[in-house]
């Protein structure tokens, strides 16, 4: 790890009255997708942000990573504004999971976890080549999200379960504090949804890891998350527990559809079903 | 595609892909072990070993496809000859010089060999770079419209400006220049609107872009006089027929400088292949390397459809032959294809001088019949991989 931030007690990442909108400044500000959002995330706790369509929740953890950046409002990570850090800098702390990789080139599967070293890269000398200390990350990775059977595979020849597993290796490979994870189980199947699940939680639970995660799937946050952030049309509406938040009222109000509530048998988290 | 699965590194001792590794192996090990387990092999993937070995031996290659190439055209000259004129160096004294042969190799053929190499090599690198930027792998400077861009840049200035010289080294090159730079801008800002993956879109968007700036260049040389006119023709066609020392060397500075630049970015066009979000997200300032990617790409293609005219595909097949031998990580990609595309277009050629000889064929002309077939035979294995 490089720079270690010096008060651990900092929130790793906060937002401050932030509105962000997409296009030009009028457009922007006229429809914006975030509209004055404040959120502090503490370290080591696993976040979920729930909410509809169109709710905010991707842009939110693009603008974590300053892969979007507000018009207004603050980002801080460590207690101190993005603008103070490189984009290198940023990666080398926050790495990002999206929905979905799409690869048109046979890169392999080791090549891919490699690239999560690319913000750790002196590239004094151009290429960039990585060194045993890289590799010796990226094997790690590889084992802890079982894929470094899968070293010499293209990344356009596995599955979508173990390319997501792969995804997810890259990211751990950046070795970052936090991790953001954009709907990581959208794609996959049941058996897969589960084992991506339980990874985020060992990680979490083993190495402190702290996780944001984006889902649309109200019961898996509500059983793997510490803390959920529910939004709508950029505002949040609740914050809290699960059982908190995965309430009838607010849950019927947000996404304007009746639920039914009950417990999940094995420990007892509030759980969402619809009505027939 | 199944031997490109091997391409990078020896295959992990557990590779049944049937059986996953058991939990107790690929977790209970402590982190600390990392280190002496075998780590440096299991994750093998481009070395600066592999690289100088793999560059030194295209090279090698290169050279030896250059000594056989300056052999042949309509006067045959046998190797042992090309030896020894190459020997005796461009300025040898005395009666040497007058030989018709020594004229004729160092004269006209040295000169326009090297050029092939140059302008096949820079094709080729700026199409495997505008593969990674525009996710497309069908991408290529000819298929998409950055050339006809920078043609016509280049024909705006013969008729406006310079007075017709097609090799004259003042405004031509830097309006060749523009007009790809434009041409490029308006592929790039198709191809992010509609979404990350529109192979077809993009193509067809580049379609279009063509036949407006063919357009434009037949109107143009239509207000042309009629020696203008045909001399146009001609150069459009692509053609790499008699450049002087001196036009090599000036062009050559320009190309290794493009190239160097395309090859100096290839950690972040690996990384720009999964996107400009993810690519981001890695810690890439994407703004700022796509600002370098642009102008290199808009030079090196600018410059050589000002000096050789319409080349296609050479960007098309060189990096698609090449992915598939050497793997798809551009810090190898981009210079083997650099090599690989100068061997291309030196022995392409060599064909369009010697097939109808003493008649020369325009060389844009064997390059397209090579590459067309083979775009649309990959065009249609892409089509197969997208609905299946």
């Amino acid at each position: 790890m490089s720079e270690r931030p010096e008060t651990p007690a900092l929130s790793p990442l906060r937002l401050t009255d932030v509105t962000f909108g997409f296009g030009r400044k009028e457009t922007a500000a006229q429809s914006p997708v975030l509209k004055n959002l404040s959120l502090t995330i503490a370290s080591g706790e696993v976040l979920g942000i729930l909410g509809p369509n169109g709710s905010g929740k991707s842009t939110l953890l693009k603008i974590l990573m300053r892969v979007l950046v507000p018009q207004q409002g603050k980002v801080e990570m460590f207690g101190q504004p993005h603008a103070a850090f490189s984009q290198a800098e940023i990666s080398r702390h926050v790495a990002f999971v999206p929905q979905e990789t799409q690869q048109a080139f046979p890169f392999t599967i080791n090549e891919m976890v490699l690239m999560g070293r690319y913000p750790h890269h002196n590239r004094a000398w151009a290429l960039g080549w990585e060194g045993a200390q890289d590799r010796a990350v990226a094997m790690q990775a590889m084992r802890d999200l079982d894929v470094s059977h899968l070293g010499t595979r293209l990344i356009t020849n596995v599955s979508g379960g173990e390319r997501q597993r792969a995804v997810i290796a890259r990211a751990l490979a950046q070795e970052p504090e936090i991790l953001l994870l954009d709907e990581p189980t959208a794609f996959l199947d049941l058996h897969h949804q589960l084992d991506i699940a339980r990874i985020i939680r060992r990680l979490n639970r083993e190495r402190g890891l702290t996780v944001v995660l984006v889902s649309h799937d109200l019961n898996l946050a509500s059983q793997y998350c510490d803390r959920l952030v529910l939004l709508r049309e950029g505002e949040i509406v609740t914050m809290g527990s699960p059982e908190e938040v995965v309430a009838g009222e607010s849950l019927e109000r947000v996404y304007g559809c009746p639920v039914l509530l009950d417990q999940h048998p094995q420990t007892g988290k509030p759980r969402v079903t619809l009505p027939v | 595609m199944a031997s490109v699965t091997s391409h990078s590194g020896k295959p992990h001792a557990g590779v049944t892909s049937a059986v996953p590794a058991p939990a107790f192996l690929s977790r209970a090990e402590p982190a600390a072990s990392a280190e002496g387990f075998r780590p440096a092999q299991a994750v093998a993937t481009l070395s600066p070993i592999k690289w100088i070995g793999v560059s030194g031996g295209l090279g090698a290659l290169a050279l030896v496809a250059f000594v056989a190439c300056l052999g042949f055209g309509t006067e045959t000259i046998s190797f042992a000859n090309v030896a020894v004129l190459l020997a005796q160096g461009p300025f040898a004294e005395g009666a040497t010089r007058n030989v018709p042969h020594h004229i004729i190799l160092w004269q006209v053929r040295v000169p326009r060999v090297l050029l092939a190499f140059m302008v096949g090599g820079s094709l080729a690198a700026v199409g495997a770079s505008l593969q990674a930027l525009l996710r497309n792998p069908l991408a290529d400077p000819y298929v998409i419209g950055i050339s006809s861009g920078a043609a016509l840049g280049a024909a705006m200035a013969v008729l406006f400006g310079v007075g017709f010289s097609i090799l004259s080294l003042s405004v031509l090159p830097f309006s060749a220049f523009l007009g790809a730079l434009l041409a490029l801008l308006i592929v790039y800002r198709i191809a992010v609107s509609y979404g990350s993956f529109s192979i077809h879109t993009l193509l067809l968007g580049g379609v279009v872009l063509n036949a407006i700036f063919s357009a434009l260049i037949l109107f143009l040389t239509s207000l042309a006089d009629p020696y203008k006119a045909s001399g146009m023709y001609a150069w459009l066609m692509g053609s790499l027929t008699g450049p002087d020392f001196q036009t090599v060397l000036v062009l050559a500075v320009y190309l290794l400088f493009g190239v160097a630049v395309l090859v100096s970015q290839a950690s972040a066009l690996n990384l720009l292949t999964l996107g400009e979000e993810a690519a981001r997200s890695l810690g890439v300032e994407v703004e700022r390397v796509k600002r370098v990617l642009f102008a290199a790409a808009a030079l090196l293609t600018g410059s050589v459809v000002a000096f050789s005219g319409l080349i296609g595909f050479v960007g098309l097949i060189v990096p698609h032959a090449v992915r598939l031998v050497f793997g798809a990580d551009h810090r190898l990609l981009l210079i083997a294809s650099g090599i690989v595309g100068g061997i291309f277009l030196m022995l392409a050629d060599t064909l369009a001088r010697t097939l109808l000889s003493p008649a020369e064929i325009p060389v844009g002309v064997v390059t397209a019949l090579v590459g067309g077939p083979l775009f649309l035979y990959l065009l249609i294995q892409q089509r197969r991989r997208i609905v299946s």
